[in-house]
């Protein structure tokens, strides 16, 4: 269990991250969602006592990182594939991480194993790939067999088939009841991996929501093309409906779907052109959201930190 | 919590596992065996000089001409140990398994003293056997150490000094946080600042030339020398310099955010 309360941090005068309250429960994936510089990863770092807050908290567990008792044993965290020291083994980078938190030294042969390092476990970690670095990086997290996962844009980098190992294995690790938050700044991502959202932007919750929910949510308005259109427009408003008009006069549809709309022209006599159920893509939603999360804070833009 | 006992010997399996402290080892033994060939030309040239002439020779002591070096290499050591973890970013990996800082750097620090001791205690040992074997029974000033036993203290105090300089080291690159700078500072205070000391007027050379780092070595054995502490004061000199690199190694390291 997550809980992040209120949280704040100021670069000067702005805010990277800004009064933002949230939970992760266990046995789910939450995709942590928002565009570059929304302020996940400075969460996540506040979250593993990388960085302080400037005011609020985030615990772990009901503690704060540094308080928890060797933490490698309750959170297992990626924050990037550059973490291990690449003139070191994949195995002696895992063995001190191990010695550190009293973990027993063959848990480093059973996670290499489980993240298909094993072959590879005593080349430098300068040598390996993006995606074996990546891999190395969930071995790390797995050592300690910890209830409670954090990942920071794991899929970054990586290849279709080491976004379907990563996709998988949080799955997998969820399905075992484990607490699982990673961070992305791709909404198609997060449709197919995660099972809650939370969307930041410029600092602040924007929505906190499961995939199905928002998906059903912005999913259905029709567009509807008709000689007569303003007629049309008013027998749907009648109906309840939302009708918007686009630049080249067709209509927006909202609250009706295609069968309703086409069976309220015939009963009309009024002829129809086109009809056509559009479902917003989440990437699209997504964007909405995160604009206008944008938008109420007029703060300069900080560079990018993702 | 992480006890500190679990921690050092993490911080021994990744100290050992750096590449570069076997390279700043072998560069303390490329020190010590040219400060042997400057010790034995010295001691060819003592031999063909006349009675007058060889009264006028300096010490041929170690800890002047092999130490101070040997002192930077182990010393770059200890600063490896947390600048390396910067400079590549593992400094997150580490501080995920150890998040408790003042426990990661004290660690780290318990781990720079018995590199840097032991390291220190090997390499004077030898540059002083090596020393010894050249001057044979060649009396002073050249040779101040008649017999074997009387350099023992020369030879603890030497490995005193390491110790000090790789603690220092660490408590450099806890601050500075960079590779460069940090190797950079840490040549400027064993290397440099005793030549600078030179150009002083001498009431400031001995004032100043007394606090620094390898000149702490003949102070802390006692004995004849110009400098101006008591081994008293030197052991101070030397603690001094312990708490104050960890100590803002310590503030600097806990209070900054890792990026």
């Amino acid at each position: 269990m997550i809980e992040v309360r209120e949280l704040t941090k100021r670069y000067g005068p702005t805010s990277a991250v800004d009064g933002l309250s949230f939970e992760v429960r266990p046995g789910a994936v939450t995709g942590f969602l928002g565009p570059n510089g929304a302020g996940k990863s400075t969460t996540l770092r506040i979250l593993l006592g990388l960085q302080r807050p400037t005011s609020g908290e985030a615990l772990i567990g009901g503690l704060r990182y540094d308080q928890i008792c060797r933490p490698l044993r309750r959170v297992g965290a990626v924050l990037d594939a550059g973490a291990a020291h690449p003139g070191r083994t994949a195995f002696t980078h895992l063995a001190g991480l191990a010695r550190s938190n009293g973990i027993a030294g063959d848990r480093v042969t059973t996670v290499l194993e489980e993240v298909g390092l094993a072959s590879v476990a005593h080349q430098r970690v300068g040598r390996f790939s993006l995606g074996m670095r990546q891999r190395l990086g969930i071995a790390a997290a797995l050592l300690g067999d910890p209830a409670v996962i954090v990942l920071d844009e794991p899929v970054n980098g990586l290849d279709a088939a080491g976004i379907r190992w990563i996709r998988s294995t949080l799955r997998a690790l969820a399905a075992e009841g484990r607490t699982v938050l990673l961070s992305s700044h791709l909404m198609s991502e997060m449709a197919v991996t995660a099972d809650h959202v939370l969307i930041i932007g410029r600092g602040r919750l924007v929505e906190e929501t499961s995939v199905a929910e928002l998906r059903s949510r912005f999913e259905r308005d029709v567009l509807v093309r008709s000689p007569r259109a303003p007629e049309l427009s008013h027998v749907l408003t009648g109906l309840g409906a939302t009708v918007t008009v686009t630049g080249d006069g067709d209509l927006v549809v909202a609250g009706a779907g295609a069968p309703a709309v086409g069976e309220a022209a015939a009963a009309a006599s009024i002829p129809l052109h086109g009809l056509t159920a559009r479902s917003a893509t989440l990437e699209d939603v997504y964007l909405r959201m995160t604009e206008e999360a944008a938008d109420f804070q007029a703060a300069p833009e900080r560079p990018a930190r993702s | 919590m992480s006890t500190l006992q679990d921690t050092v010997a993490a911080e021994w399996i990744k100290i050992r596992s750096l590449r570069s402290t076997s390279a700043f080892l072998a560069g303390g033994v490329v020190a010590m065996l040219l400060g042997g060939l400057i010790l034995f030309l010295l001691v060819q040239s003592y031999d063909a000089a006349s009675a007058a002439d060889r009264l006028n020779y300096e010490t041929a002591d170690p800890t002047v001409v092999t130490m101070p070096f040997v002192a930077f290499f182990v010393g770059a050591i200890g600063a490896m140990s947390v600048t390396s973890e910067f400079t590549t970013g593992s400094i997150g990996a580490a501080l995920l398994a150890v998040p408790r800082r003042r426990v990661l750097l004290g660690a780290k620090a318990a781990v720079a003293a018995l590199v840097g001791g032991a390291a220190g205690a090997g390499f004077s040992l030898m540059a002083f056997a090596d020393a010894r074997l050249m001057l044979g029974n060649r009396p002073a000033p050249l040779n101040p150490w008649p017999r074997w036993t009387d350099a023992v203290p020369t030879v603890l105090a030497a490995a005193v000094v390491v110790l000090v300089t790789c603690v220092v080291g660490l408590g450099l690159g806890a601050v500075m946080r960079s590779t460069a700078a940090t190797l950079t500072t840490l040549g400027g205070l064993v290397l440099v600042a005793p030549i600078f000391a030179h150009f002083l007027p001498t009431t400031w050379q001995l004032r100043f030339g007394s606090i620094l780092l390898p000149n702490l070595a003949p102070q802390l054995a006692g004995g004849d020398h110009p400098w101006l502490l008591s081994q008293g004061g030197a052991v101070a000199a030397a603690a001094a310099y312990v708490v104050l690199a960890l100590g803002a190694g310590a503030v600097s390291f806990g209070r900054r955010d890792i990026s």
